[in-house]
């Protein structure tokens, strides 16, 4: 009965996110009409709330009535879990996901006054949006699907690699950064529509921007965290396709970050920021298609039904499309004549989005070209790390170097550029002498390696320097661009030690008896067998030694869950400040012995730290009082 | 020229829309299943876990052999699917092709067995014999005879639309 109530509230407020649409689109706007539009929004986001909502309690009180949660949750989760079960599938992913896109619109419609010229025709775009995917979700996969009359005692359960902490709110993060693009794009398609080209959409939609890709660094380096430790693999990043594909809003969006900085200072660049603003919405939509219309295998494949996928991707199109139509039949109004100057901030930025756009571009033909090949051919191939790392290293590389000269560039201005300045001289001599340390000390033979760290130090002995600058000498800083920038380049050092040092083995132990790997020897001491909530575990009780003789415990453990017999590896990593030891356990082989496989990984929590660093950067720019 | 630059912008997202919706559509004809029938292929291999020989005459009843590897990315994708197989009660034999024994058991002792037996074909002959092109590739077996054949992904999609038809139409693994 319950379920109904929320059913039929997501129903209404589909209808009112129409009529919201309809009517900000077609009449003309006064301030009746615009606080109308608002209040009836507000009214429709209010619906699917308690929607949402009862959906939640109905899954936390184990109401297995619900095909889904049936599917999905269990009586012996912990609720936390049975909460998260909601996002652990298709159907339940999606409602978070149309959720998502109402409180963001919600959000803005509260937080944007009634005069604001764009308000009406931005809060009408995004319930457009929103009856779209409402649509979606209510014909081809309804999660409010009942089994009656009589309901199962207990649910199916979720897939045990799912129960973790950082699982359960890593989608969520991750959604609320990708609908989160809905402002800007919503934004530039009503300024786009309203026509006048004096209306300062980038400055009202900045923080949105900044909030919205804050999320999306959270929720991506969330999931590579989460991929480390329990997929049991050991690496951060591994080029999957749903990886990729949130990986692609993320640098275009970051390129809209920069590019709405130009446009805001000296209205350049308009046409790349508004192209810039539907692409990382495209991306995002784009996101959902792959992940949702499961054309693409991967570890993440989820519900594969052609339906569901033609439907997203007539949407899509139709979304995409019409904006990219609207962008073009508008492109001479928000065209800029003036040249920008060449050496000036706007130059290096345009630059900048030049790059981003390439690798965004790559990554998609990364992503499709397998697929064209398999329907050309019938075979199939895989484009994995070379072919990224291929494109990567030497455009990030380039960027980094663009980026290390232009700190010193002025908006708007020639002039004032020096190509070797002392504060230049210092990070170059302080990169310089830091990298041959690396070079002979660890003997690199690769020139690509070298050359990252080299740019990363760059990097940041530069902005270190100006901060210095500014600290002391209380020259000018924009803090949000400083951390962002250390972050990047703490981020290039870091990945690349981390692939020059990393080292893995598989080893043969049995009980009671010792292995040597480098400079540490690895006891294997015990083996017990111990018994989880859901599931039976055999843990491994290893003692590891350094040469020094400091020596620490570490327990991987091998879990089968009862309600599906799925087996799950545990890891059990030693984490220190420079590097991770890194334990899974694998089969006993006929001699008895057990096959361990162990990994250090160097410096790898330096590559999530570099990452939340950027977001926190961005966390300070929205906090600041200050306009820009 | 700035003309073709506009263009360019509609043109790009549109060919990739075209692309996908060949895809999609294209999904439903499944290009791997094959349906001719023949008899098993004589063979004699050891088994992975144990080492012990075993003959084509040995395997009894009705049967899926899957075909895998660990290096194989799309059979760790399509492995949870099998142990499901297995624990609906269809026995699955493995052929671990062109594989070293010691990553095949590690792959196990990670992902979890669904296998009632595998057998060793690290020379590939004897999925040489069966028509194998690549892993995963699997096979319905009734009463010695091959009567399906699938590359690729095996999901609950394939399995009910290649599979099933002709599990119900032989009355297999009752």
């Amino acid at each position: 009965m319950i379920v109904e109530v929320s059913h039929f509230l997501s129903i209404i407020s589909t209808g009112l996110f129409f009529l919201v649409g309809c009517f900000s689109l077609t009449i003309k706007n006064n301030s009746y009409v615009t606080s109308l539009i608002s209040r009836t929004y507000s009214h429709a986001f209010l619906f699917l709330f308690i929607s949402f909502l009862i959906y939640v309690w109905l899954a936390a009180t184990d109401n297995f009535s619900v095909q889904y949660i049936y599917n999905h949750s269990n009586s012996d989760l912990p609720v936390f879990y049975k909460i998260s079960s909601i996002w652990s599938a298709h159907e339940g992913s999606m409602f978070l996901w149309i959720f998502f896109l109402s409180v963001w619109g919600f959000v803005f419609n509260i937080a944007i006054k009634n005069n604001q010229i764009l308000k009406p025709k931005t809060i009408g775009i995004i319930s457009l949006i929103l009856v779209g995917f409402l649509l979606f979700l209510l014909i081809t996969s309804n999660p409010f699907t009942t089994i009656l009359p009589i309901a199962p005692l207990n649910g199916a359960d979720i897939n045990p690699v799912l129960q973790d902490p950082a699982l359960a709110i890593h989608p969520p993060t991750l959604y609320l950064g990708y609908v989160g693009f809905v402002i800007p794009f919503a934004c530039s398609i009503a300024f786009l529509i309203n026509g006048d080209p004096d209306v300062k959409w980038e400055k009202l939609v900045r923080k949105w921007s900044v909030s919205a890709w804050v999320f999306l660094t959270v929720g991506i380096t969330l999931g590579s965290w989460w991929a480390y430790y329990e997929l049991g693999w050991g690496g951060y990043w591994f080029w999957d396709p749903v990886e990729n594909v949130a990986l692609m809003p993320w640098l275009a969006a970051t390129a809209l970050l920069h590019s709405l900085n130009v446009s805001i200072k000296s209205s350049h660049l308009r046409t790349w920021t508004i192209l810039l603003s539907i692409t990382v919405f495209s991306l995002s939509l784009f996101g959902a298609f792959i992940v949702r219309s499961g054309i693409i295998d991967s570890v993440h494949s989820f519900a594969n039904d052609p339906q569901r996928g033609l439907y997203l991707l007539a949407f899509i199109s139709v979304i995409v499309l019409s904006s990219l139509c609207l962008f073009i039949s508008r492109f001479s109004i928000i065209k800029n004549l003036s040249n920008i100057k060449i050496f000036s901030k706007e130059s290096f930025i345009s630059i900048n989005n030049i790059f981003f756009g390439t690798l965004t571009f790559s990554i998609m033909l990364g992503v499709v070209y397998p697929l064209i090949y398999e329907y050309l051919f019938d075979q199939k191939i895989s484009v994995g790390a070379p072919f990224y790392n291929a494109i990567f290293i030497p455009i990030v590389i380039l960027a980094s170097l663009f980026l290390f000269f232009s700190i010193d560039s002025k908006w708007s201005r020639n002039i004032g550029l020096k190509i070797f300045t002392k504060p230049i001289g210092l990070s170059l001599l302080l990169s310089v002498s830091v990298t041959t340390i690396i070079f002979f000390y660890f003997e690199v033979s690769k020139i690509f390696i070298l050359l990252s760290v080299f740019t990363g130090l760059l990097v940041i002995f530069r902005y270190l320097i100006e901060i210095w600058f500014s600290l002391f000498y209380k020259k000018y800083l924009n803090p949000f661009s400083a951390i962002a920038h250390l972050a990047l380049g703490l981020l290039l050092v870091s990945i690349s030690l981390n692939s020059l040092l990393s080292t893995e083995r598989a080893l043969n132990i049995k009980i009671n008896e010792f292995e040597n790997y480098k400079d540490l020897k690895i006891y294997f001491n015990d083996l017990r067998v111990n018994k989880g909530s859901n599931y039976d575990a055999i843990r491994a009780e290893f003692y590891i030694e350094d040469k020094k003789g400091n020596g620490f415990n570490l327990s991987p453990e091998k879990r089968r869950y009862f309600t599906r017999g799925q087996i799950t590896t545990e890891t059990a990593i030693h984490v220190t400040p420079i590097k991770d030891v890194y334990l899974t356990i694998g089969d006993q082989l006929d001699d008895g012995s057990w096959i361990v496989n162990i990994q250090i990984n160097f410096l790898i929590r330096w590559i999530w730290f570099s990452a939340f660093l950027m977001a926190f950067a961005g966390i300070i720019l929205i906090s600041s009082r200050r306009r820009t | 020229m700035k003309k073709l630059l506009q263009l360019s912008i509609i043109i790009l997202p549109i060919s990739f829309f075209l692309i996908f919706f060949i895809l999609l559509t294209e999904e439903n004809q499944f290009p791997g299943a094959d349906y001719r029938e023949f008899d098993l292929p004589v063979f004699e291999l050891k088994i992975l876990n144990n080492d012990v020989s075993i003959a084509n005459s040995d395997l009894e009843g009705d049967y899926v052999m899957n075909v895998w590897a660990s290096w194989c990315i799309t059979c760790r994708i399509e492995h949870p699917y099998l142990a499901s197989l297995a624990k609906n009660g269809i026995p699955i034999i493995g052929i671990n092709y062109k594989d070293e024994k010691i990553d095949a058991l590690e792959w196990l002792s990670k992902y979890g067995n669904p296998y009632q037996l595998i057998v060793q074909d690290y020379k590939g002959t004897l999925a040489l014999d069966m028509g194998v092109t690549g892993a995963p590739e699997t096979f319905l077996v009734n009463k010695g005879k091959i009567v399906a054949h699938y590359e690729g992904e095996i999901n609950d999609y394939v399995w009910n639309q290649v599979f099933d038809p002709i599990i119900q139409e032989r009355g297999m693994f009752k």
